[in-house]
């Protein structure tokens, strides 16, 4: 895997450089915003982290004319500016993902993860959360090392769970990618997948919101 | 205390003016030509008895009628009889005549007069007698060539015809004319008044908290030096304004940045295989890093807070999409704290008019608070509803709750709650702020289930769709 890192700060770029090294990743660290354009543009990364404060060329310029120019890499943005405006304003520029410094290296590695997930699972066919696996392949799932059998539905609910650890989808969401915009189905169906998605891997594996949605948290139990 | 009015103010100065000028003005020649009138009519009386008298002396008093054949009593009609004669009023007025001869002696009066004796010894000059039911203006002219004396009198009422209309005449106009002069003055006050009403105008219909400069067409001289002096407070505001979020930007990137490094080393040196009480020196190291951090979040949430407000930030802001931007930022505190939390029965939208920036920070403080308040296993659950005239943001945990007579204090800023050090106080001030912009009350009460806190802000309004 490969990530590029843009950040001008040299302690907290150092910082993360180690880091996202042990955790076996390849780092290519760049301080300033027009080299950060170049390197984006050859499209040789798996994801960038990207300062959104940067010398020569902010940060939200870079991923605006690198998204002009069709460059799909997934992108995580990290900012010492305040989150609702850094957040809209990241996501309207092309943003897949933003992070609000300070952050744990918990935290980011679990959105570096989040984003690579989908694309490494479609490479590997499989998704890993934890103690809970996905083959995407053979549609089962492996709970703590254990086959579990799964039905359609059940796989694609925890398919969109998984692929989203650690954040809260909602209920809406989840309804219409299961059973689609048009197909009327009763209030209690989403439940009733879920109930059954407990039961197979474990009642604390998918947190509830009420009123809001669902979870499976990056270390699910 | 009731405003005191430019235009009001200006009305009636002007109306007193006109009064206090006008009013002794026509007073006076009022007088004037009453007594003008007067002297008029006395002339006339003295002319018609200098006619008179200059008739005898050519005729001779003899030639009129003989001393024996006593007085001449000529009829003479009275003014009543006149008038229904005629049907018509003139300022003919009723006149009667006598001629007296050297020894008194009455030789010839008109009837209306015939009863009115000469005193003993007459002198000219007028007079005013009382007689026969009416008042006379009388006036007696003694000749001493001719040895005649001859008086001519005037009913009083006939005269006061004359004099009533011209009461009439110069009291009419002033009657009408001033109301008249009170409206017209006012209409040029209204009219001489516009561009203060423009400026008023231009101001009311800018948009809250709106710092554009004011641009006013044609403003006159006196008014020009009024918009430039507000105009130059707004772009001292807007730079003062400017300075401050910039500021505040540059302090939380000169914060978050180092402390971003560090949190990173540390989480990165816990991975690390470590004796065990280097583990738990890191430990401590990690939660002391974790409070500074989120300290420095509620200070610049407050920071932003205020700036928000100062620069007027407010507009139409939807409560849920608040509520759950603010959740998801919360995902992880929300979904892994072994805290269950529910966002409880809501409407898709519930828009109000308020400040997004603060809404966002009394949401999450709110939250934050409850979940940290909560032990493990504890629920914590949202709620918005609309409630009369009011939105009511309600966060209820059944966590062991603040007794009654400690929640006054809680509001107080850095007060903590326990001594767990989190600096949650700090939140809740942040809450009562965010309230307070809003003219939101903030209570504090019981559970519904008896145990924990329910925290109650209503936000007063209706909501806007």
């Amino acid at each position: 895997m490969h990530i590029i890192l843009v950040e001008d700060d040299l302690p907290l770029g150092e910082a993360i450089r180690q880091a996202l090294e042990r955790l076996s990743y390849a780092v290519t660290w760049l301080r300033d915003g027009r080299e950060a354009l170049t390197a984006m543009r050859d499209q040789t990364a798996d994801l960038v982290l990207l300062d959104l404060g940067l010398p020569n060329k902010d940060g939200l310029d870079v991923l605006a004319e690198a998204r002009r120019s069709q460059v799909n890499t997934p992108v995580i943005v990290m900012t010492a500016r305040d989150g609702l405006e850094a957040r809209v304003r990241g996501l309207d520029a092309g943003a897949d993902d933003y992070l609000v410094k300070p952050f744990h290296l918990e935290e980011l590695s679990a959105r570096i993860r989040s984003l690579t997930r989908r694309a490494q699972g479609l490479a590997a066919n499989r998704i890993d959360v934890g103690v809970i696996s996905l083959d995407i392949g053979t549609c089962e799932a492996e709970y703590r090392g254990k086959r579990v059998e799964l039905t359609r539905r059940e796989f694609s609910l925890l398919r969109i769970l998984m692929e989203r650890a650690g954040r809260i989808v909602r209920r809406e969401q989840l309804e219409n990618s299961l059973y689609g915009l048009d197909n009327a189905v009763g209030s209690s169906a989403l439940e009733v997948q879920i109930h059954a998605l407990r039961r197979k891997l474990s009642f604390d594996a998918i947190r509830t919101i009420r009123g809001v949605g669902y979870m499976i948290p990056r270390d699910p139990t | 205390m009731k405003r005191l009015s430019l235009r009001g103010r200006l009305l009636w100065m002007i109306i007193a003016v006109l009064v206090a000028v006008l009013l002794p003005l026509g007073l006076y020649s009022y007088h004037r030509t009453l007594k003008e009138t007067r002297e008029l009519l006395d002339g006339r009386l003295a002319q018609s008895a200098r006619t008179l008298d200059v008739l005898i002396r050519h005729a001779g008093l003899d030639a009129l009628r003989l001393p024996t054949q006593g007085a001449l009593v000529v009829p003479i009609l009275s003014r009543e009889e006149e008038e229904q004669l005629l049907h018509t009023r003139t300022y003919e007025t009723e006149v009667g005549y006598q001629v007296f001869d050297m020894h008194n002696r009455m030789r010839l009066t008109t009837a209306n007069l015939a009863q009115l004796p000469l005193p003993p010894a007459p002198v000219s000059g007028f007079e005013n007698r009382f007689f026969e039911g009416y008042g006379w203006r009388i006036f007696t002219l003694v000749d001493d060539v001719n040895d005649v004396v001859i008086r001519v009198g005037e009913r009083d009422d006939s005269r006061r015809d004359i004099t009533h209309a011209l009461q009439l005449d110069l009291g009419l106009p002033q009657l009408f004319g001033l109301p008249l002069l009170a409206l017209l003055v006012g209409w040029a006050v209204k009219r001489g008044l516009r561009p203060l009403e423009r400026l008023q105008q231009a101001l009311t219909s800018r948009s809250p908290g709106s710092r554009q400069p004011i641009h006013l067409d044609n403003s006159p001289r006196e008014l020009q030096p009024v918009v430039d002096a507000l105009n130059t407070q707004l772009e001292r505001l807007e730079d003062a304004l400017e300075r401050e979020r910039r500021f505040s930007a540059d302090v939380a990137h000169e914060l978050r940045t180092p402390l971003a490094s560090t949190m990173i080393h540390l989480d990165g040196a816990m991975a690390a295989a470590l004796p065990v009480d280097a583990q738990a020196a890191l430990t401590s190291a990690q939660s002391g890093l974790a409070r500074l951090a989120r300290r420095i979040e509620q200070l610049l949430a407050l920071a932003r807070l205020e700036a928000g407000a100062a620069a007027g930030q407010r507009g139409v802001v939807d409560l849920i999409t608040v509520a759950m931007n603010v959740i998801d930022e919360l995902a992880p505190l929300l979904g892994e704290s072994g805290v269950e939390f529910a966002f409880a029965e809501h409407d898709d939208s519930l828009k109000i008019d308020g400040y997004e920036a603060a809404l966002a920070a009394l949401l999450r403080n709110l939250i934050e608070n409850a979940m940290h308040h909560v032990p493990m296993g504890g629920q914590v659950q949202l709620s918005m509803r609309r409630s009369q005239g009011a939105v009511v943001i309600e966060v209820i945990d059944n966590g062991p709750g603040i007794p009654p007579e400690r929640r006054a204090a809680v509001f107080a800023r850095f007060h903590r709650e326990g001594s767990s050090g989190d600096g949650y106080g700090l939140g809740l001030s942040i809450v009562q702020r965010a309230a307070q912009l809003h003219d939101a009350a903030i209570e504090l009460l019981d559970a519904p289930s008896g145990r924990g806190l329910r925290v109650r802000v209503a936000i007063p309004g209706t909501p806007l769709a």
